[in-house]
């Protein structure tokens, strides 16, 4: 038995015990017979009905947990910019979205994952990515449904799926972030910049294996060829292995690395890079490689389940979405996302596609082939 | 033992904490575990192992000096700081390096991960050193003590309590062969430190191959059971026995001229771990930076920190309201749950067959030692059916994923309570005709008031700071930690660190609670 400790306050019965040899406490038993008779016994009997109860009406407020939506949306684009999208949704519509979003942590895959779980009982309607190469894979493996939204008419044929299986709007762009105390973004205009000695140390990126990065370096296959994306890549790990380039764990990371004054420049979406605009930090924006390939812009997609359980309703979304208002909102967000329609109202900070050279990239080449070009960058980055 | 609780809290176990991963299991194909052995993948492996011997080290090093000045010494502050040296361990490693990364950015890579892992789990080997150390009989101390002082004390001490350090020591290898946040985050800058659960992930993102996912998570499930296996050991023989009858409680020792280098030294390793990262979080939340970048002088800076913090706290409250609440909901209804189904368990590994109870207790291990994103994703197929279907959309199911993953703490702490509890006062009520689930309940609870409370605070402490595997399960979605993560992408400063102290205030808050009104102290070991 344990001893007695300082400051030990049990229950009066189990102090008795802790006090008293064990013969004692099995002699007062035998004479009190099988109901004890304890009136401690009894308090705590009484304490466990009072918790017991508490802890029935706690879980009671459960049920409100699970009340039927009428449109179920599984959105990887950020929360903080598309959740008040979806009250407006709601609250102009008078439908109850439920939406689910990803984390930043899981760069999209998360949510796609799910919707590969969920095939056996799908639960979602519409998926919103804030890229393309996953939607590209899904809509190839069956699991989106053709809808021709009149939305969508004005969406350059670049954006969107020959067989309207998903649709592409309200872009970001891969772009330089460039600290202007420590570099001129006029000194850098290309991606092999990243390899000139005059930066060694003081130049990143995101490792090249998840989110827009892995997009980024799975479409080079495609505009540069084999042999030449092969060639930069092999660059790339050589340089970290020289310490020369740093692979940061995200393109929010680099941004806030280059913001801080860590590093001198780097490469991320110009909707990190809006942010570190917006808090007043000394940076600008290089849009790379306009003599040569095009900087790479990845559209947000929108896509509707095969299996939708409420496809009505999510028509109506995606028409919603894919409206000129909405872009336009998404571009006077801080995200500051690229509207694909020319003609659509945005914020001066948030270049045109006119005025650019953009990466022509098969996105359905790119999305086919995902799978092959992050097991090599897994491989080349993961050792 | 009733048995017919046992069998219920069985079944409870087996549904919610194994078949998950059973369910996951069943996928792995002989291609997938051929893979295993690519040079690429040992070579990960081997590295990760170096960092999980390297980490226990240093938190070995950190906290058994620690656990002994704060548990048995006449140290100042030393019950005040005894509490405050857990708390890292509640507290996000990732959290830990972000803010250490700031403020020594030259530390980088492999010694910064061992570093920054080694500050967040020693406490796991200060709580054990603590308990051992209080578990020693005060008559054995005293006769060393008259015959050689305070050396001959630890000569005769630290065998008898290593073995309770090794076990922490073990714990703290396992959390850290698991951790690829801070390895990945503190070698953004210079060359990358790579490990084994990156390699996981990674294999997550990948879907053609679902059972070759599955399959890389086995060698770190089974280097993280064979790190936890011998714990079990050494609680078997004796490195958390029970106290005898005649125990003699210890008296604190006397340091002397050491007391104030002694407190230095536990201050430093409390701030390194607890102040710094929660100071820096409300610097953030303040925007300091912001303010101080602008020009303002340090008192009109803090003038207008303080008004950040102001609006940005009712910001965060405002915007992040409903998922605490569900945070809080979830986290509360399912510690409710594991508590006493752990304590039927543990009671049954204690007191019931011998070879029954070894068996549960060595698979109570498995959700401790699987992938979150593992136990996420075969909770998703085990219970995403049409049968099942109002079930998987109700906010049951972030319950049940929940106490899936936290019911082994409280079953391993009940089952060490249990152990140090004499047998005779469950003996008498036996005899006196009491049902055992009678004696359950009015004997042997409250007996183990202490260590049940503290079993329900760290379920309740790891349910609101799950993120790996409430991402998957829908109905788990809408949390406080996974706005936390979602804020972080946009680098909203402020508002993200004023989420993130809000969050930290309300995973402390039972355990604050019950060290400030209770008079019996928390019992994560008896």
């Amino acid at each position: 038995m344990r001893s007695r400790k300082e400051g030990d306050t049990g229950p009066g019965w189990v102090l008795l015990a802790y006090d008293a040899p064990s013969a004692a406490v099995k002699a007062r038993c035998l004479q009190e017979g099988p109901n004890l008779g304890f009136p401690m016994l009894e308090m705590e009997f009484g304490r466990f009905r009072r918790w017991a109860g508490a802890a029935l009406a706690l879980l009671s407020g459960l049920a409100a947990c699970g009340s039927e939506p009428d449109l179920v949306i599984y959105v990887a684009h950020d929360q903080i910019h598309s959740e008040p999208l979806i009250r407006r949704f709601e609250s102009e519509t008078g439908l109850r979205v439920r939406a689910e979003f990803d984390v930043e942590a899981n760069k999209t895959v998360g949510l796609v994952k799910r919707l590969r779980e969920e095939r056996s009982r799908p639960r979602c309607d519409v998926f919103w990515n804030n890229e393309i190469a996953h939607t590209v894979a899904l809509a190839g493996e069956g699991f989106l449904a053709a809808y021709d939204s009149p939305s969508a008419a004005g969406i350059p044929a670049t954006f969107r799926d020959p067989e309207n299986r998903w649709t592409g709007f309200a872009a970001r762009a891969r772009i330089f972030i460039v600290n202007t105390d420590l570099a001129d973004p006029a000194s850098l205009d290309s991606m092999d910049d990243l390899f000139d000695e005059t930066w060694s140390g003081q130049v990143g990126m995101a490792r090249p294996l998840t989110g827009t990065t892995l997009t980024h370096m799975a479409s080079l296959f495609s505009v540069l060829g084999e042999e030449d994306a092969m060639a930069y890549l092999e660059r790339i790990k050589s340089s970290n292995d020289e310490g020369a380039l740093n692979l940061a764990p995200g393109n929010g990371h680099v941004m806030r690395l280059v913001r801080d004054g860590q590093l001198a420049w780097g490469w991320t979406d110009t909707d990190d890079f809006n942010v570190a605009r917006e808090a007043g930090a000394p940076v600008a924006a290089v849009y790379p490689d306009q003599e040569g390939i095009g900087t790479l812009l990845i559209p947000n997609t929108v896509a509707i389940l095969a299996e939708a359980p409420h496809p009505e309703a999510a028509r109506r979304f995606v028409d919603w979405l894919l409206s000129p208002d909405v872009e336009s909102e998404l571009a006077h967000s801080r995200a500051a996302q690229i509207p694909v329609r020319a003609d659509v109202e945005r914020p001066a900070h948030v270049i045109g596609g006119e005025a650019l050279k953009f990466m022509q990239v098969d996105f359905a080449a790119v999305g086919a082939e995902l799978v092959q070009r992050q097991e090599l960058l897994q491989g080349m980055f993961l050792d | 033992m009733s048995r017919t609780l046992v069998i219920a809290a069985l079944a409870l176990f087996a549904l919610f904490a194994l078949a998950p991963l059973v369910a996951m299991l069943l996928r792995i194909g002989p291609a997938d575990v051929r893979d295993l052995f690519e040079m690429r993948t040992l070579s990960l492996l081997g590295r990760t192992l170096f960092l999980g011997i390297a980490v226990a080290s240093l938190a070995f090093a950190i906290g058994v000096p620690f656990g002994f000045l704060v548990a048995r010494t006449d140290m100042p502050a030393a019950r005040l700081l005894r509490p405050l040296g857990a708390t890292p361990l509640l507290l996000p490693s990732l959290m830990v390096a972000m803010t250490w990364a700031v403020i020594v950015p030259g530390l980088r890579g492999a010694p910064a991960t061992i570093a920054y892992l080694g500050l967040s789990t020693f406490p796991l080997i200060s709580i054990f050193t603590s308990r051992a150390f209080e578990r020693i009989d005060g008559r054995l101390e005293e006769a060393a003590l008259t015959v050689g002082g305070l050396r001959a004390v630890l000569r005769m001490e630290l065998p008898l309590v290593l073995p309770a350090a090794l076990v922490g020591a073990a714990f703290a290898f396992a959390f850290a062969v698991n951790d690829f946040g801070v390895p990945d985050y503190v070698s953004s800058i210079g060359p990358k430190f790579n490990v084994y659960a990156d390699e996981i992930k990674l294999n997550w993102d990948q879907f053609q191959r679902p059972g070759k996912a599955v399959a890389s998570a086995l060698p770190l499930i089974a280097v993280t059971l064979l790190a936890l296996a011998p714990a079990l050991v050494l609680r078997r023989r004796g490195a958390l026995a029970s106290l005898g009858s005649d125990f003699v409680s210890p008296a604190p020792l006397r340091l002397g001229p050491w007391r104030w280098p002694a407190f230095a030294f536990c201050l430093t390793v409390v701030a390194a771990g607890c102040f710094v990262p929660l100071g820096r979080l409300l610097w953030e939340a303040a925007a300091m930076p912001q303010h101080l970048a602008q020009g303002a002088g340090w008192g009109s800076a803090l003038q207008q920190g303080a008004e950040t913090v102001h609006s940005e706290f009712g910001v965060a409250l405002e915007l992040a309201r409903s998922d605490l609440g569900n945070s809080l909901l979830f986290a509360l209804t399912t510690a409710a749950i594991c508590v006493p189904v752990g304590l039927v368990l543990g009671h049954g590994i204690e007191r019931g067959p011998r070879r029954l109870g070894r068996t549960v207790e060595l698979l109570a291990i498995l959700p401790i030692a699987a992938p979150a994103i593992l136990f996420g994703i075969g909770t998703v197929v085990l219970w995403n059916h049409d049968a099942t279907a109002e079930l998987y959309d109700s906010g049951w199911m972030a319950i049940l994923l929940f106490v899936g993953r936290y019911l082994s703490f409280a079953i391993l702490i009940s089952a060490g309570a249990v152990a140090a509890l004499g047998q005779e006062m469950e003996e008498a009520a036996s005899l006196a005709g009491a049902s055992p689930s009678r004696r359950l309940v009015s004997i042997v609870a409250p007996c183990l008031k202490g260590s049940l409370v503290a079993s329900f605070v760290l379920v309740f402490v790891f349910a609101m700071r799950d993120l790996d595997a409430a991402i998957l399960v829908p109905a788990a979605n809408k949390t406080a930690m996974l706005r936390v993560f979602n804020g972080v992408h946009f680098g909203r400063d402020s508002y993200v660190a004023s989420l993130c102290l809000l969050l930290v205030f309300a995973i402390l808050l039972p355990g604050l609670l019950w060290s400030l009104f209770a008079r019996r102290r928390l019992e994560v070991l008896p």
